[in-house]
Parts: C-alpha cells; structure tokens; sequence
C-alpha cells in the first residue's frame, strides 16, 4: 500500500494539517526527512508556489484547498441523497484513492493512498483517537482553535502520523 | 398456394403418396427450424452473464458534456426523492467534483480521469465517462463488485436508443420510450 498524503481539515473549513509522503522516484532525491506541514508551508509559502514539488503539479496548499472542496461538495451530495445520518465514505479514480473521514466535532481526516487500498475509515479513526486526542487535544501548550496549523504540528504527533502509516503499509 | 399451406395439406392428407411424404419429410427440419427460430425471438432476452441476481440498483443519471442532467431515473426505492432542480444542482456539482479530482491527483501520470467509483454507508456509485464527456452515474446497493457490466449495458442501450435516434438532438434531455422499456427491462430483472 502506497500513501501519497494526509490532510486534517478543522471545523472551520481551515486546513490545519498537511503530511506529504514523498515516494515517487523523481522525488527520491528530496530531503525525505523534512515533512510539509500547514505551517511550515505558510512560512516558506511563496517558494512553494514558485516552485511545486515534483510530485504533483500543484503546491500542497493549493492541492488542500482542491481536496477541501471536493470532499465538501461530495459530502453534501451524499448527504442530499440519502439522508442527514449517511457519510461519504471514500472514493476512487483511476490513478488514486480519497479516503474520508469526519468526527462528529466537524474535523474531517483525508488521505490519499493507492486504489488498492481497503477501506481506512478505521485507521483515520484510529488516528484521530490515539495521535490527535492524545498529542493535540491533551496538549495544554496547544491552543483550542488551530489557526494555521498551531498546535498540531507538534512532534510527537508527527512521529506518530509517521510510524502510524508505516504500519498499515 | 404457398409452402405452408401446401406442407399442412400434404401432413392432413392420410392418403398421401410416398412421393409426396418424402418430400414433406424433408421439409419438416427446415420448417421447425424456421418455426425455432422465430419462436426464440419472442423470448425476453436473456440476463447476460456476470450478474448478481441479486443487485439492486437505485438510479441512473446521465450527463452531458456541459455537466447538463439530460437524464435521471430512479428504480428502486433507497435514495431520497429530491425534486428536478436539486437534481440539477447536483449534476451540476458532480460535474465540477469530477474535473477536480482528476486536478489532485498525486501520481505524475498526465492524463488522470476523474472520480471512478464513490462509496458511501448507504449506496456506491459508478461514474463512467465517455470520450465524448458524456456521464453515466450508476447508484446502487453497497459492495456491488460488478457495477462496470451494467455501466457498460446503458452505455450499449444509450447508443442503441438515443442515438441512433433520428429526431433525438444531442446534448438535450432524453425522452425515448424505447431507451425507457429497455433499461427498466434490464435494471428491474436484478432486484
């Protein structure tokens, strides 16, 4: 299984996370070491957009917002047809998989794997329950609002994002 | 007098001579061959292979090139009734979803299609995109393995149908009888 990034959405639409797993190889020679993260892409945010990373055509922030929009709209479409208590649960293209998944505070987890991949509605759950609540919720440095992805880019969450995806490979 | 009418002649004809007998024996396989042959095509058609007897398909939409609903159709009750504009909206919404997914891709392959297959708890649905940018949208029971087979059989009776239909103009919305019998005469068998 191959997973190509991760995306945290708050309940104001913002996103306030961003992972990217480099695995392509004209991106080998990248420093791997270096994660993309909301914040860490707003700082240097006019070097990424002047120069997108070899992975995607587009910049992961602009590559966020697509992803937010689409997620959204599908989201609502679910939910139009069939009900308040449906959820959208992840889809599939040719070249990818989106899976999705939304607490019920409205936080939304988003990752792009392979289109073999099974369902990971567990593991986003998984990852919000033993990653997000313990490193970030419990955090008392981390402020309740994660405005530009404060507080969530803390360390010890991503170590655990990172050995996390290694093991569902 | 034709041939029929001669062979029922000759067959109600105990005194027939042994000419004439012979000659209605070799008729005969031909003749019931004619008959099975044309008895057969009476028959509905029969369900084509690599079907669950047991798929429930809830709807079908179509969209034209421009993201246009030109044709909507529930079969089974599962999704919610939404009136003809939240239709629209929606095949209006899907439409742009569709180009956007194809935009994030992460692989570097150039030419991504969009949103294939989307899962939900309640039902999946299977877009199939034409090379004309026509959209089939196929709604259906969750975990339904085969759902390309019935995509590919409306596209065949989309092509059969409507437009092979003189008087259908294209890009509007679909109003054919034929292609109505045909598709409720596939979908419906499955349920």
């Amino acid at each position: 299984m191959v997973v190509y990034s991760f995306f945290i959405f708050d309940r104001h639409c913002e996103c306030i996370y961003i992972r990217q797993w480099l695995n392509t190889a004209s991106s080998a020679a990248q420093p791997l070491s270096r994660p993309v993260t909301a914040s860490s892409a707003a700082t240097v945010a006019t070097s990424v957009v002047e120069k997108p990373t070899a992975g995607s055509r587009l910049s992961m922030a602009e590559q966020a917002k697509l992803v937010f929009g689409v997620i959204f709209s599908l989201r609502n479409m679910v939910k139009k047809l069939c009900g308040p208590e449906d959820s959208f649960l992840c889809y599939r293209t040719g070249h990818y998989k989106l899976h999705y998944y939304e607490t019920l505070s409205s936080l939304r987890f988003v990752m792009l794997t392979d289109i073999r991949t099974e369902s990971l509605k567990s593991s986003l759950h998984q990852i919000y329950v033993n990653l997000y609540v313990e490193y970030v919720v419990k955090n008392p440095l981390s402020p309740v609002e994660h405005a530009g992805g404060e507080g969530v880019n803390n360390e010890l969450f991503e170590l655990g994002i990172d050995s996390f995806v290694r093991t569902i490979d | 007098m034709n041939v029929s009418g001669w062979f029922e002649a000759v067959a109600s004809c105990s005194s027939a001579t042994t000419n004439s007998r012979s000659q209605a024996l070799s008729l005969h396989p031909a003749a019931s061959h004619r008959e099975n042959l044309t008895s057969s095509s009476f028959k509905p058609p029969t369900p084509r292979p690599g079907h669950l007897p047991n798929m429930v398909v809830y709807a079908v939409l179509i969209l034209n090139k421009a993201g246009g609903l030109i044709y909507q159709r529930d079969f089974n009750p599962g999704l919610q009734k939404l009136s003809s504009n939240d239709y629209l909206i929606l095949a209006g919404t899907f439409h742009g979803v569709h180009a956007i997914t194809s935009q994030i891709s992460p692989t570097n392959e150039t030419s991504s299609s969009g949103l294939e297959v989307l899962e939900s708890e309640n039902f999946v649905m299977r877009c199939f995109q034409t090379l004309t940018g026509t959209k089939f949208l196929i709604f259906a029971e969750p975990r339904q393995q085969n759902l390309d087979v019935v995509v590919r059989r409306v596209y065949e009776l989309y092509a059969d149908y409507v437009m092979k239909n003189p008087f259908y103009q294209i890009e509007m919305p679909i109003r054919s009888e034929g292609f109505d019998r045909h598709l409720n005469s596939y979908i419906k068998p499955h349920q």
